[in-house]
């Protein structure tokens, strides 16, 4: 589904070059539930977004859906975004002048989804994550459980493959953490979507099927 | 529609932000409204005052009176002013058709001579054409004065006469004999041109025909009901003087109206010059509460472009949001302006003192002009969706990492 080959990453900051990714290889297949664990500043974040599309790599290929990202366009990596792969943020990251509800829809809106199919799946989508009764609130009504909630409901509202979860429970106290990681996990068995979420807590890696511990910019399986 | 639902609620995040920009409009606009409004009223005065008192809608002379009458009128004139007048009575939008003859002479007390302009009028007929001058001693010339004047007050002055005195003028008739007339000073005027007040004597036709040693006249002055009508009435005009056969030109007012077109220059440059400063001024501010609105709201655009939204949709974001706070602050604008016209208008008015070489000011009010409105409304929608292209502009072209990154 999504093969890295090869690929690195460098940041260049003034003369110093960081080399945040050096040589991942990587196969990524439906309906895993990976976890990306690594001491800070290991690399984690800047996988996540090369595998998503966000970035792109100094070296190496990705292929997203038997698609070499480095030659689409913005209008279709926005596309894969929006309807292939699925965002969860360590800050939460909802658009805070929208409700719950408004935040879930809104990438079917992008997707041009007709309105009653839109609600229908608005609709379950927050009630699986549990907030059918907050639907109209905002997000600064809801606690950083909740609204990671939104999160996952948005992240998957339109069916993705793959979603990514960066540092998903670093904003939430350990209880709430572990309530999201199981919605995760139920989400993954029933909808048979991959989800790579990335951590440094041993606790929140237990959760996962399969560890890729990094280091240095490196996997060592 | 997302667009557009997305836009609105981010207009109306920031509520202080919001208001100054609308604040900006709001005056913007209020200043065209009333600015405009007030230039409105000041043309139509003026265009009015100017045909009502002056030049009439239209003037008729003898052919090649307009290029060489002004060297030599006695041979330029309208020898048959009656027929004319009659042919042209039966237009039905035209109020008033009159003649009149002018010439230059000497005037004397007796002791004291003076050079002065003479022009002869149809009392009867031009009384509504006198209203621009002020009678300040005296009376205003009436039918049955048929050796009474009306005098400019400088040149009253300056002969040291009073009412009631008989003056003297010495002319040359058409042939060029030299002849003299009397009248009665019946009136003292002023008209509001210094230069005019000194030279000006106003008698009857029928005496200044008679020491001209004419029947002619040397223009016919035409006053329609409505000035709109001009256009329909020139047609008409046109059409008599050649079924007559008669051997005339004429003139529309816009073209002897020289003030009235430089005022109207004059305040359309100001007007103009206005327009840009306002534009200016609302276009910074919108493109400074935009541009602090895209860094507020870097992580945002990170989050929408990540959730999937192309560049051109978040161009299309912010832009949409430049039109909107144009429309809704454009419509704020149309109300206050209207009000403050409004406000104008109740309190009076306001007071234009009189411009130079002229000694009368007036009071201006405010028109609602529609126009103007539209003018206004459509340009502040241009001015903010063209002030936000550049904040659109930089937030579409952010990386989608570095916003996320962004706190
Ligand atoms: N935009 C950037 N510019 C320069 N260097 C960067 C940038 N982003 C990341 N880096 C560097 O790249 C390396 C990897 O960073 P990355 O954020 O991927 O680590 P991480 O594993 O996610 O760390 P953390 O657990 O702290 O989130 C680090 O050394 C980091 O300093
Ligand atoms: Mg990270």
């Amino acid at each position: 589904m999504i093969s890295l080959k090869d690929v690195t990453k460098e940041y260049r900051l003034g003369k110093s070059v960081i080399n945040a990714l050096r040589g991942i290889d990587l196969e990524i297949n439906e309906g895993e539930f990976i976890s990306l664990c690594g001491p800070s500043g290991s690399g984690k974040s800047t996988l996540l977004n090369l595998i998503g599309c966000l970035d792109f790599p100094t070296s190496g290929k990705i292929m997203v859906m038997d698609k070499d990202v480095s030659e689409l366009s913005d209008a279709v990596l926005s596309r894969l975004r929006n309807n292939t792969i699925g965002f969860i943020f360590q800050m939460f990251n909802l658009i805070p002048v929208l409700t719950a509800y408004e935040n879930t829809e809104y990438p079917l809106l992008i997707l041009g989804m007709n309105r009653k199919e839109r609600q229908a799946r608005v609709s379950r989508m927050l009630d699986e994550v549990g907030l059918s009764k907050f639907i109209k609130h905002k997000p600064d009504e809801l606690s950083g459980g909740q609204r990671q909630r939104v999160a996952i409901a948005r992240a998957l509202v339109t069916n993705p493959k793959i979603v990514l979860a960066d540092e998903p429970t670093a904003n939430l106290d350990s209880q709430t953490g572990i309530e999201i990681l199981e919605l995760m996990k139920m989400m993954n068995e029933e909808h048979k979507t991959t989800f790579i979420f990335s951590t440094h807590d041993q606790k929140v890696v237990r959760y996962a099927k399969k560890v890729y511990n990094i280091t240095d910019g490196r996997i060592n399986s | 529609m997302k667009t557009i639902l997305l836009s609105l609620r981010n207009i109306f995040r920031n509520k202080r932000r919001t208001a100054i920009t609308f604040m900006a409009i709001i005056s913007g606009m209020t200043g065209i409204i009333v600015f405009g409004g007030f230039v409105k009223f000041t043309y139509q005065g003026l265009r009015e005052s100017t045909i009502r008192t002056q030049l009439g809608h239209v003037q008729i002379y003898k052919k090649g009176y307009s290029e060489k009458g002004v060297a030599n009128p006695n041979k330029y004139l309208i020898n048959n002013p009656e027929a004319v007048e009659k042919a042209l009575s039966v237009i039905p939008d035209i109020k008033m058709v009159s003649s009149r003859l002018t010439f230059s002479g000497l005037i004397s007390t007796g002791e004291k001579t003076l050079t002065c302009k003479g022009i002869g009028i149809a009392v009867e007929k031009e009384g509504e054409m006198s209203d621009f001058e002020t009678i300040v001693e005296g009376g205003q010339l009436e039918p049955d004065m048929p050796d009474g004047g009306v005098v400019g007050i400088e040149l009253m002055k300056a002969l040291g006469a009073k009412v009631g005195d008989y003056l003297t003028i010495l002319t040359t008739t058409t042939e060029g004999a030299i002849n003299a007339l009397d009248f009665k000073v019946v009136g003292v005027a002023q008209t509001g041109s210094q230069d005019y007040d000194s030279v000006f004597v106003k008698l009857p036709i029928k005496l200044v025909q008679r020491v001209l040693d004419t029947d002619s006249a040397e223009k016919i002055i035409v006053l329609l009901n409505d000035t709109d009508n001009i256009g329909r009435v020139s047609l008409v005009l046109e059409d008599i003087i050649k079924k007559n056969g008669f051997n005339l030109e004429y003139k529309l007012w816009s073209d002897l109206a020289i003030f009235y077109n430089k005022v109207v220059q004059l305040y359309n440059g100001i007007f103009g010059v206005i327009k840009i400063i306002i534009g200016v001024i609302v276009l910074f501010s919108i493109a400074n509460t935009m541009n602090m609105s895209v860094f507020e709201r870097v992580r945002e655009i990170g989050t929408l472009r990540a959730i999937g939204t192309t560049r051109a949709g978040i161009m299309r974001l912010f832009i949409s949001e430049g039109i909107l706070v144009g429309i809704i602050g454009g419509l704020f604008g149309i109300a206050a302006g209207i009000l403050i016209a409004y406000i104008i208008n109740l309190s009076g008015g306001i007071y234009i003192p009189p411009p130079p070489n002229m000694n009368k000011g007036y009071i201006a009010l405010i028109l609602i002009v529609p126009e103007v409105i539209l003018y206004a409304f459509v340009s502040t929608v241009i001015v903010s969706a063209l002030s936000s292209i550049y904040p659109a502009y930089k937030a579409s072209k952010l990386k989608v990492v570095e916003a996320l990154g962004h706190v």
